[in-house]
């Protein structure tokens, strides 16, 4: 994948074509699951393949995986979708809290792809239940603080903690 | 203060940048410090991947081949000039670049030129953010036809900048000066069709941008309005549909197109 962008950033057209065919079930998949409206994680992915050829020559491998640099460029894409003013609200009743279940239902065996995600998953396994939800409600659903609050019923300093903790103790597990 | 001697603190807020709860102007500030930091790129980079493999856990799903038919067209149409590669104007440099505005051959006007005044007022937010950190909308029009300079009407400054393509059915606006408003207020943006009542477009940011969804093409919703202003409202706009609060800034809708 690192030579299929290498050669992105040479201008080479089929190899971006692959990297597309290799990569689009993953991404098409991340987005949905944060925006949750397929037209809105198609114009998504659009603006992010756009980018990610566009800046293909930009991408450093000592920095990060491959798919960890293009799947940071769609999910930032779709928080800030998220945090468009005046975002319609899904025409269906989904509530956009709707499908986090998923996420929340058992991290530790759905977090078993890589080994990246193995060692992420233990780690997160370490959290206290509510401090691990309130980071995969921030990663996957875009809350803020105050909205993470709402949803959780806890007061905005306890999720505010949670969130700083949690994500020392993680930074702590996975870098040892 | 110099952030590079807070380790720590730079630690916390690309930890909080990356899961996304770094918000707002605190966000902004964040990934200009990075751009200019290649310290604290590495710090994003660092939790990017420490965070990302959650995105492990999602399903894959094959998107529509139309997909890859829009995306191939739009690349094949730039990547024939390969100086047009890397400078993704739907990314950071639509509002910064000059050659864009210059682009649009109504330099000789004084309405451009009041628009060139303003946008170079800001010169610091032309920077190069890294895509992978770039939170920018998917512009699928990015062409401006509608720009209207909402200027503080005691001081004549710009405040606020809106701007919408013909065909879009979404106006961009930006505070191009970050005035202060109260916190339990909000900031309505409205048309002023001639002899007829206002018409509320929404709320917008006093401090960022914002996205305004039309109710239809900008052509229809804006094609005859003379002026659009911005009054000061209670929370989350005003609450009788017309506007309840002083206006702080106008100005004329101008149309830019051959």
């Amino acid at each position: 994948m690192k030579s299929l962008l290498a050669a992105c950033g040479q201008g080479d057209a089929q190899a971006f074509q692959r990297l597309y065919q290799q990569t689009s079930p993953k991404l098409f998949g991340v987005a949905l699951r944060i925006v949750k409206r397929e037209d809105w994680a198609e114009d998504i992915l659009q603006e992010s393949y756009v980018s990610i050829w566009n800046h293909a020559g930009d991408y450093r491998t000592q920095l990060s995986a491959p798919l960890t640099w293009m799947t940071s460029i769609v999910r930032n894409r779709c928080l800030d979708w998220l945090r468009r003013p005046n975002l319609e609200l899904a025409e269906d009743d989904d509530h956009p809290l709707d499908g986090m279940e998923s996420a929340m239902a058992g991290p530790l065996e759905l977090l078993q792809s890589s080994t990246e995600a193995q060692a992420l998953a233990n780690c997160m396994g370490t959290l206290e239940a509510k401090m691990r939800q309130t980071i995969m409600l921030a990663f996957f659903e875009g809350l803020s603080h105050s909205e993470l609050a709402s949803h959780m019923r806890e007061p905005l300093g306890t999720v505010k903690t949670w969130v700083r903790r949690g994500l020392d103790r993680l930074k702590l597990c996975l870098d040892t | 203060m110099n952030y590079l001697q807070h380790r720590d603190l730079c630690e916390k807020l690309a930890a909080a940048y990356v899961l996304g709860t770094l918000r707002g102007p605190a966000a902004r500030r964040f990934a200009r410090l990075a751009a200019e930091h290649a310290t604290i790129r590495l710090m994003v980079s660092e939790w990017e991947a420490r965070l990302t493999p959650m995105a492990d856990a999602v399903a894959e799903r094959t998107p529509p081949a139309s997909l890859w038919q829009k995306i191939s067209t739009r690349i094949a149409a730039k990547g024939s000039d390969s100086k047009a590669r890397g400078r993704d104007e739907t990314a950071s440099g639509l509002w910064g670049s000059l050659a864009f505005w210059r682009g649009l051959g109504v330099a000789g006007s004084t309405a451009a030129v009041a628009l060139l005044a303003v946008l170079m007022l800001r010169p610091p937010e032309i920077i190069q953010v890294p895509v992978e950190m770039v939170r920018i909308l998917p512009a699928k029009d990015t062409q401006p036809s509608y720009v209207a300079v909402l200027e503080d009407p005691k001081t004549h400054k710009p405040v606020l900048v809106a701007m919408a393509g013909r065909k879009s059915d979404t106006m961009i606006v930006r505070a191009v000066d970050e005035r202060p408003i109260p916190s339990d207020r909000d900031l309505e943006l409205w048309t002023l069709p001639p002899g007829a009542k206002p018409h509320s477009l929404g709320v917008v940011s006093a401090r960022s941008s914002s996205l305004v969804k039309l109710a239809g093409n900008a052509d229809t919703e804006l094609g005859n309005i003379p002026t659009l202003a911005i009054t000061l409202e209670p929370k989350g706009g005003s609450p009788t549909g017309g506007p309840t609060g002083p206006v702080l800034y106008a100005g004329p809708c101008l149309k830019f197109w051959q």
